[in-house]
């Protein structure tokens, strides 16, 4: 499933970040450590209901697009 | 500083910082160095650089904080600088500061000075916050497998700096040894994939033999700091209050600072006046130099508050919500969610504005974000406000009235990027994938010297440019002098260059209800927007010595009596100070940051078309109602 789909409080693991598209996505999501295997929580929407906010690791969290996190594929924990 | 010159002076040693944004590397850096820095701009770009030196243990240390960066890939030029910083001018130390509570995503970083081949330190920063997690490191092994020296510090509390400074000497001394051979892949990995995994890979397993979380994840304070302030309700309303709040405590505040420096410029030129003989060059000194310069310090307590408030937001934690906050609005004019940093930015000075804009990787966006920065009204611009709204507005409602200017400039913007990007540049948005960083109390000190650093660059320009500026125009205004037997009814400034050119450009003008007094400030206000205040300061310096007006009144008090100020002249002027263009120095940086002639005209002439119609339409819709 893809990152967009998970609900609020839910946890999910990285199972792939598709390369398709735009490659500057991917590359910026590897900088800020999304990368395979990595667990990560959908904290929340903006007041808006994008972007996104997700928390990794233990205590990082960030904000994404809708659109970026559609390259994030997930599975559900 | 190049390797060539440091050999002659052998008891240096330099030292770069460099670090993930949020690392507390900034906060190090004052720590280290206290007020003892230099800012600058790194050679052909406008990324602040700050430099600072400290005498240690027989040493002269200097420290270059470079710019906050994620990783070394030539994504941004943060980035490249920070690359090309290590690798050209190979500083004796590179201070890796790292955020021990989010260690993985920082020893990204790490892993990519490791492949230079540094004479890496690593302050592990934010030590105390890692403790309270429950957070275990086990520094002794980690330091084993990364193969350089890991100090502790927190650098709010300056604590561990010594402990730094100490390894610093050692590391140049070689009684500390880096072992450079301690990644466990080919750094020469062309495929970007695998090397990104591959350094990830290193660090977890790096993690996983040295560190121990608790196992329960426990509710943060920023957890619960955010379940109220992006929450989906009240998210955006606390966002508009915070902003408002900080216009407020900008001009409420600043009065009384500002009421201190006036009377003291007052007191000076009268001082000044009643020292040297009548003549030019008294003239030069209390109409020019003290009128032009004296006018624009006048405003420094407003600029430094609001700064004081930006700074608060950026080190509080607060201005990555509200990016995220309004990332959808800004997406619906074609923009991205960062452009808001830039655009914000833009409140302080257009200058870091437009090089900010470097972060926005697509052209289409940066383009226009930089073209729509110059209504975001600029610190410089804030000078002319106060001088209007002071001069024209009730005291218990400028507050409203500034807050009114500022969101008049945010919706032009907002409006000319909707059409800018719609019709005129095409093209998708750039990633948006952004950090919310913990929230934070940022101590006094810190806020302090982000005031103090802004204090200088605002001096150094009144010092300067506005300077050379003041003295151009007052002898502009004061040359040819008007003959004694001029025949009619003729003032000296109505006579002289400026006022000759600011009648030439009066029917341009005119249907905004400006006269030619307007129009030489605000030609003049082309240089620098804060000089629109210290010309207005001259010209009626000036025009008051020809009435024999001996006092030396308050520049508010002279313009309110001046009847061509009608309220809505004074709003149309408002309107077009805010929007017209920016100063030579910004309008410099556009030119060099768009890179196209065709693009500076536009904006030249985008802003000055905007400010004009925009200034029309205030003056003929007031004048139906004043």
């Amino acid at each position: 499933m893809l990152l967009t789909e998970l609900g609020k409080k839910e946890k999910a693991r990285i199972v792939r970040i598709k390369r398709q598209g735009r490659a500057d996505i991917a590359v910026r999501l590897t900088d800020m450590g999304l990368v395979k295997g990595v667990k990560l929580e959908l904290i929340r929407r903006a007041p808006l209901g994008d972007p996104l906010e997700i928390k990794t690791g233990n205590f990082l969290l960030l904000s994404l697009r809708r659109e970026e996190a559609e390259i994030i594929e997930v599975e559900k924990l | 500083m190049k390797k060539s010159d440091k050999a002659k002076k052998e008891r240096e040693i330099l030292v770069a910082l460099a670090g993930n944004p949020n690392s507390g590397k900034t906060s190090l850096f004052n720590s280290i160095v206290g007020t003892h820095l230099k800012v600058g701009n790194y050679p052909g770009v406008t990324i602040e650089k700050t430099e600072g030196a400290l005498k240690y243990g027989g040493y002269k240390i200097i420290f270059v904080d470079l710019p906050g960066t994620y990783s070394l890939s030539p994504y941004s030029p943060e980035e490249v600088i920070t690359r090309n910083f290590i690798v050209e001018e190979k500083p004796d130390v590179v201070l890796n500061v790292v955020d021990g509570t989010n260690l993985e995503r920082n020893l990204y970083l790490t892993t990519q000075i490791m492949e230079l081949g540094a004479n890496m330190l690593i302050a592990l920063n934010m030590y105390d916050e890692v403790l309270q997690q429950g957070t275990k490191i086990d520094l002794k092994q980690l330091q084993k497998v990364l193969g350089c020296h890991i100090v502790p510090t927190i650098a709010t509390r300056k604590q561990g700096l010594d402990k730094l400074l100490e390894h610093i000497v050692k590391i140049y001394e070689r009684k500390i040894v880096i072992a450079k051979n301690k990644l466990s892949y080919d750094p020469q990995e062309k495929d970007l994939t695998v090397l990104a995994e591959s350094r990830y890979a290193f660090i977890n397993g790096a993690v996983k033999e040295t560190v121990e979380y608790l196992d329960k994840p426990i509710k943060t304070i920023t957890d619960w700091i955010d379940t109220i302030f992006i929450n989906r309700l009240l998210g955006i309303p606390i966002f508009l209050f915070i902003m408002w709040a900080i216009f407020q405590l900008t001009f409420k505040l600043g009065e009384y600072p500002m009421g201190w420096i006036e009377s003291a410029i007052v007191f000076l030129s009268e001082l000044v006046s009643g020292v040297l003989p009548e003549g030019w060059f008294a003239s030069l000194l209390v109409d020019g130099i003290i009128a032009g310069v004296g006018g624009v310090i006048s405003f420094l307590p407003n600029i430094l508050l609001l700064f004081l408030g930006i700074s608060f937001l950026e080190a509080t934690g607060y201005m990555a919500r509200a990016a995220f906050v309004v990332d959808k609005l800004m997406h619906k004019i074609g923009l991205h969610g960062k452009s808001f940093i830039p655009m914000l930015t833009g409140f302080g000075c257009s200058v870091p504005a437009f090089m900010a804009c470097r972060t926005l990787k697509n052209p289409a966006d940066r383009i226009t974000t930089m073209l729509i920065i110059p209504f975001m009204s600029c610190g410089a611009k804030l000078p002319v406000h106060l001088l209007l709204i002071g001069a024209f507005f009730p005291e218990h409602i400028s507050g409203n009235v500034l807050f009114g200017v500022y969101m008049f400039g945010i919706l032009m913007a907002l409006l000319s990027a909707f059409v800018l990007k719609k019709f005129l540049f095409k093209g998708e948005s750039e990633p948006f994938v952004m950090e919310l960083p913990p929230y934070r109390a940022p101590t006094i000190g810190y806020l302090l010297i982000q005031m103090w650093i802004k204090a200088q660059l605002y001096l150094k320009k009144a010092g300067t440019i506005i300077l050379l500026v003041s003295i151009v125009l007052w002898g502009l205004t004061t040359f040819p002098s008007l003959p004694e037997d001029y025949p009619g009814e003729m003032s000296q400034i109505e006579y002289s260059l400026a006022g000759r050119a600011g009648k030439l450009i009066e029917p341009v003008i005119k249907p905004l209800g400006f006269d030619w007094k307007i129009g030489i400030a605000l030609v003049s206000g082309v240089a620098a927007k804060e000089v629109v205040v210290s010309t207005l300061g001259t010209i009626y310096a000036l025009d008051d010595a020809d009435i024999e007006d001996e006092e030396a009144t308050a520049l508010k008090d002279r313009i309110s009596s001046d009847p061509v100020f009608t309220l809505p002249t004074v709003l149309a002027l408002l309107v077009f100070v805010l929007l017209y263009v920016p100063c030579l120095a910004a309008t410099a940086v556009f030119h060099k940051e768009a890179g196209s002639w065709r693009y500076t005209a536009l904006y030249f002439g985008y802003t000055c078309g905007v400010a004009w119609l925009a200034a029309f339409l205030v003056q003929r819709i007031g004048s139906l109602f004043f």
